[in-house]
């Protein structure tokens, strides 16, 4: 491609989307400008995981690493709900108020984006979650099938080198996984039994971190703590995988610290430029042959909104707002588990995966070992969260039952609704002058039906495994603290009810794309979403150039 | 919500970002201004609370000192001593430091039981930051298995039973 700017092609934000869209295009040959609003992060410095207090620290927190946003005001809480209200036996009732407690958006900015912290599943989509308005007649459909992902998922799967089971029911495969599973923990067979006693499947969860070496990459050395941040570099963030393979090509440059505030609107239906603020708050102009956002599902809508609206012509950026629906319930088992060891989320259940699987609900969802990524890695936590009361009975026992704990986990189909939307803020604004995004997150009738389904049959299924005494539950119902966002931007044939098209390319701006998951038309039935972004990103990565 | 800090047990929940106020406080020495009686009751009720039963107690691990150290809290403090001194003078006694072991206990457990929101909230609070001061202590640390960092070994043992003896 050829152009008066410095770069083909300008990428904002270098999370699962922007670095896999940057490696897609380095690959061929397209040069590339990758910009973040946050931090580069140094894994061996930023997060060493040797410290005494290890259990104390959390993913670090640097300057600029976290975006401001707002939220509208919460959903009242209706009714009863006594398998939803949060709760933990040490802690006491978790939400007090009578409308749901909203807690935070959870994310990263920086160099791999919230890739730098998340668990490390890696997910296809279940083939017919990408037809729910066809077939069972909610959301939107995709434009695109999962025949037409699979060559992208295949591809981001080598690079990565996920580590999977044979075979994952519907989602079939051309290939089988780079790298085989990694064998189940401990804790995780302990879950397993009691799913076989339930008639339910458990396999290994297909997983971003390195069961073998790979790519000069180290294999996993099973410490527990991706959430944390890896040190090692085996997990699979796109920091490690994506950027360093489009580094490596020489032809991407990639600028942190680097927050664009507008997008600057060109002739002839073409976006011209990104002003990128400088830490003095004045703005630097960069031109932008073609321009991809991949900031998420509250980034990018706000960005486009705050630049007069920029590819709103549907009036759609920013609806379809959907974000995680979730359940964790954690229980004491009569032996010890120490849950802590091993792969977070390394089994999973995919039965009831399917959008029309639960029974009386349309949308699936899955559950998995949930053990280790409830924080329940540290005594303290143990000590507060799990054990009741105060004194020598309490010393007592929390020496008795450390390392009994198990968690199942359970994520869902999140349905879009027209309550549930990013805006901009009316009042406040950053630094730059751009007003904040505004999250407005609403759970219809059938979000909290799946729920009751998910927390039921967590409860089962740690009642099956010999984990009876439940100490603590956690639902979304009352407690809004996502991390997977969708929707916002949907992906679909049609100008009037989307925002891009099925190439992932503004209806009509010929050079704006988008590569993350507010593309997506629907959430998927509790499948983690970033190596359905990377798929997407790959894809468009592909087509951009080619029809100017 | 975020699976990982879902609860992320230190800094969330009802305390909000009273966490991030002990911890600031932490390795802070004891600043003086609270008067001696609410000095040794705080002190007397963190070591009720945490006992260690076999193992130090929360006042030989000088706990008391960074809960006192909490200058944020000294209003909650003042109002759940003065609840805890009250429910003394009715059974009695002077006040709580006067009460025998069991009396105090009895104090205690009123204050968790009260509808007094003041009195529940003084006893939930620093339960919540003793407990989290006392078991991040090493000595109590390395009394129990798998409390060491993640990081450089891992675990290659995760798919065995647990091992006592391992730190």
């Amino acid at each position: 491609m050829t152009s008066g700017a410095d770069w083909d092609v300008v990428i904002v934000g270098a999370g699962a989307g922007g670095a896999a869209a940057a490696y897609g295009l380095c690959q061929r040959g397209i040069s590339v400008l990758l910009l973040d609003a946050g931090p580069r992060f140094e894994p061996a410095v930023d997060y060493p995981l040797t410290g005494a207090d290890w259990d104390t620290r959390e993913f670090p927190e640097k300057s600029g690493s976290s975006g401001s946003y707002t939220f509208a005001p919460a959903q009242k809480l209706v009714g009863e709900e006594p398998l939803l209200a949060s709760i933990s036996k040490g802690l006491g009732p978790v939400v007090t108020t009578d409308t749901r407690w909203m807690e935070k958006y959870h994310h990263v900015r920086g160099i791999g984006g919230t890739t730098l912290h998340f668990t490390g599943e890696s997910h296809r989509l279940h083939p017919d979650a990408m037809k729910m308005k066809s077939r069972f007649g909610v959301a939107a459909d995709w434009p695109i099938d999962y025949a037409e992902l699979e060559p992208y998922y295949l591809r981001a799967e080598e690079l990565i080198g996920v580590a999977g089971p044979a075979a994952q029911g519907a989602r079939w495969r051309s290939r089988g996984f780079p790298l085989p599973p990694h064998p189940l923990s401990y804790a995780a067979r302990t879950l397993g039994r009691g799913a076989a006693a339930l008639g339910l499947d458990w396999q290994a969860n297909s997983r971003a971190a390195l069961s073998l070496p790979w790519n000069g990459r180290v294999p996993c050395n099973y410490c527990g703590a991706c959430n944390k941040g890896c040190p090692r570099g085996d997990k699979g963030s796109a920091d490690v995988t994506f950027i360093a393979a489009a580094l490596a090509t020489g032809r991407c440059t990639v600028r942190p610290d680097s927050p664009v505030v507008r997008i600057e609107a060109g002739s002839e239906d073409r976006v011209a430029a990104v002003l990128v603020g400088r830490p003095d708050g004045s703005l630097e102009r960069i031109p932008s042959p073609q321009l991809i956002l991949a900031c998420g599902a509250v980034e990018t809508p706000r960005l486009l909104l705050a630049s007069k609206g920029l590819g709103n012509e549907s009036g759609e950026v920013g609806r379809n707002f959907m974000d995680t629906l979730e359940v964790a319930v954690g229980a004491l088992h009569p032996d010890p588990q120490h849950g802590r060891r091993g792969l977070p989320d390394d089994a999973i259940c995919w039965d009831f995966n399917a959008p029309d699987a639960i029974p009386g609900v349309i949308g699936g969802c899955r559950f998995y070992n949930a053990s280790a990524d409830y924080t329940l890695r540290g005594l303290a936590a143990f000590a507060l969260r799990a054990i009741p009361g105060w004194g020598r009975a309490h010393a007592q026992s929390v020496r008795r039952l450390w390392g009994h704990s198990l968690h199942v986990g359970a994520i869902g189909e999140r349905l879009p609704n027209r309550n549930s939307r990013i805006d901009l803020d009316p009042d406040r604004r950053d630094r730059f002058g751009t007003p904040l995004a505004r999250i407005a997150s609403w759970l219809d009738e059938s979000d909290i039906a799946r729920l009751r389904f998910m927390a039921a049959k967590s409860r089962e299924l740690l009642a099956a495994s010999g984990a009876k005494d439940i100490y603590e539950s956690y639902s979304s119902w009352d407690w809004f603290g996502a991390t997977h966002v969708f929707g916002t931007c949907r992906m679909g044939a049609d100008p009037a009810t989307s925002v891009v098209n099925a190439d992932a390319r503004s209806h009509r701006w010929r050079n704006l794309w988008i590569t993350d998951a507010s593309v997506f038309p629907s959430s998927g039935g509790g499948e983690a979403p970033s190596l359905t972004i990377h798929a997407l990103s790959l894809r468009t990565a592909g087509r951009i150039g080619k029809d100017r | 919500m975020k699976r990982r800090n879902f609860i992320k047990l230190i800094g969330v929940l009802s305390l909000g970002g009273a966490a991030a106020a002990l911890w600031r406080n932490l390795f802070s020495f004891w600043l003086p201004r609270l008067n001696d009686h609410v000095a040794h009751t705080m002190t007397a009720v963190i070591d009720l609370m945490f006992p260690g039963d076999g193992l130090p107690g929360a006042a030989e691990l000088g706990i008391h000192h960074r809960i006192l150290a909490m200058t944020d809290f000294y209003p909650l403090m003042s109002t759940g001593i003065t609840w805890l001194d009250g429910w003394a003078v009715r059974q009695g006694a002077a006040d709580f430091l006067a009460l025998g072991e069991a009396g105090r206990r009895g104090a205690i457990d009123a204050a968790f039981a009260s509808n007094d929101g003041d009195a529940r909230k003084f006893v939930t609070t620093f339960r919540f930051f003793g407990g989290l001061t006392y078991y991040n202590e090493p000595v109590i640390k390395t009394a129990f298995s798998y409390t060491g960092p993640p990081q450089p070994d891992g675990f290659a043992d995760f798919q065995d039973p647990p091992n006592d003896k391992r730190r």
